[in-house]
């Protein structure tokens, strides 16, 4: 253990700056970390947060600046040798094996383990670590069992079990479920109390109020606050990121829905038992619910991308339970997946063509079967600048924008559309609260049109806010919908954690 | 679908545009220094085989473009590669492995001299070698179609189901010989001599079929139907990301049949040509190898049919140039395959990426 005082910082970087091309993502920040603190890195999406981190973690090359971590410099290193010195990232993609148990997935690549592998008393340092940290991870599980929030906590291990004496996480939270959140907060605070750094970047002021000491603000690449946490309130650190302030959101006005225009009936499929609701033209249905309860099969089964085993669903009148996705699109149903790396976007793809990818069949992006790559770029740069999207240009590869614009990609495209029903599973994911209200309002105003929007997403508040009635997904069936006025916190707990009323 | 075999080759070469890939990752040099240490690596051989590498790389060069004559010999070995090859590289694109080009290659052969064996005598010429070259090329989409159906019907890798019949298409060619289409009493297994009408003509000064001329023309068709047309758009996602392709609208299955029936057909072709012009008669074993190498072209021109125009001359010019270096100065013509598995390792070193 290195004697860590809080008057030496575990970690000093100054002066950092990466270019790409013409941005300048970092642009001279200067960042502390002390032993035994949680600093929140906040900021913008494109801030730099992110390229931060892994100039940190040996990812990228800085170029310019030095990092000095437990009074040693790190210059030149890649990400081996940052985890040998002493720091740990947990990545958005968890770099586990699924078909290994967690006990295997601890020792790989890791020299410790030794070269005959040791898995009993392996298992036993799992087991042990797992307790003092509350992990709750059993060594012989495999990955592929464990839900999102588990498969987190066995980056976390990993970490402890290597003596990571800095973690570095990347928006962990944009994924998890609330119990899950709750879960990981009280796993950094364990991990503070034994002396540890931690630097924990989010979007979502709550979480930061709850456990970081101490937050810096980036934006535009450079430095634009910091600030101890204790006595900020949200409002000011909001108005930190965006450097202006922003309004609360407006609560939605209520108004007549009118004809129906998504109806789901009995609707089952492998993760569905029996859905059934209605939902009308200028209505917003949210969706709440621990994940893991039938979202993703929900969502992939109105946008068919699976089969329903039983049940219809129609579509203004329509009956589409068959139809293929591609009749889906063109029936007017949009759908944003939650999974952003391989089904929403292609990464190796530009921004452009990402712009186009349910649309490619029609004006301005093609004309019969050829493809037109001036409508496209045009219809590109128009997008690009009504959704602030930020990128060099519409032939970057949407994989190099910031997490945030990426997502600005699929909600560009699929409310271009001027849909009749928007499916949306956590649209906002990964935006920050500026690009959140965005994207709520634009949500809104779809509404507003006439259009009926189902929106499923594990943050309850969120869901609270915009939807006109509230359903509560548990088991794979709704357990309970009510109209927001009526909902009541307690009751849709209750429905959340699988108990009828 | 595709299993870890898919995303190995496909997966590792980069899939953006051309022009950007040459800018962004440097794809052009890093596969010109592969293929220039596959060259250094072959000198070191021709070195510890008691001869001057220069003078065996001068006697290559002479036998692959010496003369008019050799410049279309080279030519036309270049042709099946460069048609075979941009048709596997469109496939690997949509993350299909389709290693069945050495089999449609030689049901195409089939094909075409089925057809030409079977046309009327009074046919005009012209006519009667599109007819043939068209048999060719339906017969390699027909042996295509066999393992794209094993495939979507039966969920047998697409690896597995056009590796396999391609040894059951070589059998297929002695069947025909030693049956329907061999000439009788020949000795070994070939058909008789196709009628000289139907010969593919030569060009002026060269003297090679006009066969690479539609190479050339198919990889520019292809490049085109790859960057400018839905269809392609539909390959590059589904190469990219299965689970994008699906959310797109786009069905698998008819992605599937359609670029394996295109590469199948275009295989098919280039077994009709080196039939009609350069065998004039179907040879047992007269396309061992081919459709392999053209899975080596395809790579070696990163996947992208026009950069696939270098590649397959390069295979083309080497091999052609090999022969002349053996009666020159006695260096053994297997050396080619040496230094053509050379620059496979290392266009693939160069190519794959980095996670
Ligand atoms: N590999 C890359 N190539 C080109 N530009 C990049 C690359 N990585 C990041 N950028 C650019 O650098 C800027 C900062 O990106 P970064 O990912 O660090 O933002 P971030 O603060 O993490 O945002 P978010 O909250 O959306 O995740 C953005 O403008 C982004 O487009
Ligand atoms: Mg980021």
């Amino acid at each position: 253990m290195p004697d860590a005082t809080v008057a030496s910082p575990l970690l000093e970087m100054r002066g950092i700056v990466r270019s790409f091309g013409a941005v300048r993502a970092n642009d001279g920040i200067d960042l502390d970390v002390q032993a035994g603190r949680i600093l929140g890195l906040l900021g913008e999406n494109g801030s730099g947060k992110s390229t931060l981190m892994k100039v940190l973690f040996g990812m990228l090359p800085p170029d310019a600046g030095s990092i000095v971590f437990r009074g040693r410099p790190l210059a030149g290193h890649r990400p081996a040798a940052a985890m040998a010195a002493g720091i740990a990232m947990i990545h958005q993609h968890f770099m586990l094996i699924d078909a290994m148990t967690v006990v295997d997935n601890v020792m790989l690549g890791w020299p410790e383990a030794g070269r005959v592998l040791r898995r009993a008393a392996m298992a036993a340092r799992v087991r042990e670590a797992s307790r003092r940290f509350g992990l709750d991870l059993d060594p012989d599980a495999p990955v592929a069992s464990l839900p999102l929030g588990r498969r987190q906590r066995v980056e976390i291990l990993k970490a402890i079990l290597r003596d990571a004496q800095l973690l570095i996480l990347d928006e962990p939270t944009s994924n998890l479920a609330p119990s899950e959140v709750a879960g990981l907060l009280a796993i950094l605070r364990r991990l503070r109390a034994e002396g540890r750094g931690i630097v924990f970047i989010t979007h979502k002021m709550p979480e930061v109020l709850e456990v970081c000491d101490e937050v810096v603000v980036l934006r535009a690449g450079r430095v634009a606050g910091r600030t101890p946490v204790a006595g900020a309130s949200p409002q000011q650190l909001a108005e930190m990121m965006v450097g202006r302030s922003v309004a609360a959101a407006p609560a939605p006005a209520a108004q007549a829905p009118g004809a129906v225009r998504l109806s789901v009936q009995g609707l089952t499929a492998p993760g569905l038992s029996g859905v059934t609701f209605a939902l009308c033209g200028g209505e917003i249905l949210g969706v709440a619910g621990v994940d893991g309860n039938g979202q993703i099969e929900l969502a992939e089964t109105l946008a068919g991308l699976r089969r329903a085993r039983g049940g219809r669903i129609t579509l203004d009148g329509r009956d589409i339970t068959h139809a293929s996705a591609a009749a889906r699109v063109a029936a007017g149903l949009a759908y944003m997946p939650a999974d952003r790396a391989h089904t929403a976007l292609v990464r190796s793809m530009s921004v452009a063509e990402n712009l186009m990818l349910r649309d490619s069949a029609r004006p301005p992006y093609a004309r019969g079967a050829l493809l037109s790559p001036a409508g496209r770029r045009g219809r590109a740069r128009t997008l690009m600048g009504e959704y602030d999207i930020r990128a060099a240009g519409p032939d970057t590869p949407a994989g190099r924008l910031s997490g945030g614009n990426q997502q600005k990609i699929v909600v560009a495209r699929e409310l271009d559309r001027r849909p009749a029903v928007l499916v949306a599973h956590q649209a906002t994911w990964g935006l920050d609260p500026g690009a959140t209200r965005f994207v709520l309002d634009r949500m809104l105003a779809l509404r507003d049109g006439g259009a009926a929007v189902l929106y499923i997403s594990s943050e309850l508040e969120e869901v609270l806010a915009i939807g006109d009635r509230i359903a509560v997904l548990a088991d794979g069936g709704f357990a309970g919908v009510v109209a927001r006025a009526a909902a009541d916190l307690p009751q849709i707990g209750l429905w959340m954690a699988g108990r009828a009323a | 679908m595709s299993g870890p075999v898919s995303s190995l080759p496909a997966g590792g070469v980069a899939r953006a545009p051309l022009r950007l890939r040459l800018a962004t990752d440097r794809l052009a040099v890093r596969i010109l220094l592969a293929v220039a240490l596959s060259m250094l690596g072959a000198a070191l051989l021709i070195a510890l085989s008691g001869h001057g590498p220069l003078t065996a790389f001068a006697a290559m060069a002479v036998g692959a473009a010496g003369s008019a004559h050799q410049i279309g010999a080279a030519l036309n070995r270049t042709t099946p590669y460069l048609l075979a090859g941009s048709g596997v590289a469109l496939c690997f694109r949509a993350g299909i492995i389709n290693i069945g080009a050495e089999g449609q290659i030689a049901v195409g052969g089939i094909g075409a001299v089925a057809v030409a064996l079977a046309t009327p005598a009074g046919m005009p010429p012209l006519l009667a070698i599109l007819a043939a070259l068209l048999g060719g090329a339906l017969a390699g989409a027909a042996w295509a179609a066999v393992a794209t159906a094993i495939h979507i019907g039966r969920h047998v890798h697409e690896v597995l189901a056009t590796l396999l019949l391609n040894f059951v298409a070589v059998l297929l060619v002695q069947q025909a010989l030693a049956g329907p289409l061999g000439q009788f009493g020949a000795g070994f297994l070939q058909s008789p001599l196709l009628p000289r009408a139907i010969w593919l003509p030569r060009l002026p000064l060269i003297e090679a079929h006009p066969g690479f001329l539609i190479a050339l023309a198919v990889a520019a068709a292809l490049s085109f139907v790859l960057w400018r047309t839905r269809f392609g758009f539909a390959l590059r996602v589904a190469g990219a990301s299965r689970p994008a392709a699906a959310y797109a609208g786009f069905s698998l299955a008819r992605l599937t049949w359609g670029v394996m029936l295109l590469a199948g057909a275009l295989a098919g072709l280039a077994g009709g040509i080196e039939v009609l012009g350069v065998q004039r008669r179907l040879i047992e074993g007269f396309s061992l190898g081919f459709g392999f190498k053209a899975v080596t072209v395809a790579l070696l021109g990163a996947l992208e049919p026009l950069a696939v125009v270098p590649a397959a001359l390069f295979v083309g010019l080497l091999e052609a140039g090999a022969l002349s270096m053996q009666r020159q100065i006695g260096v053994p013509s297997a050396l080619v395959a040496v230094i053509e598995g050379l620059t496979m390792m290392f266009v693939l070193a160069a190519t794959v990426r980095r996670a």
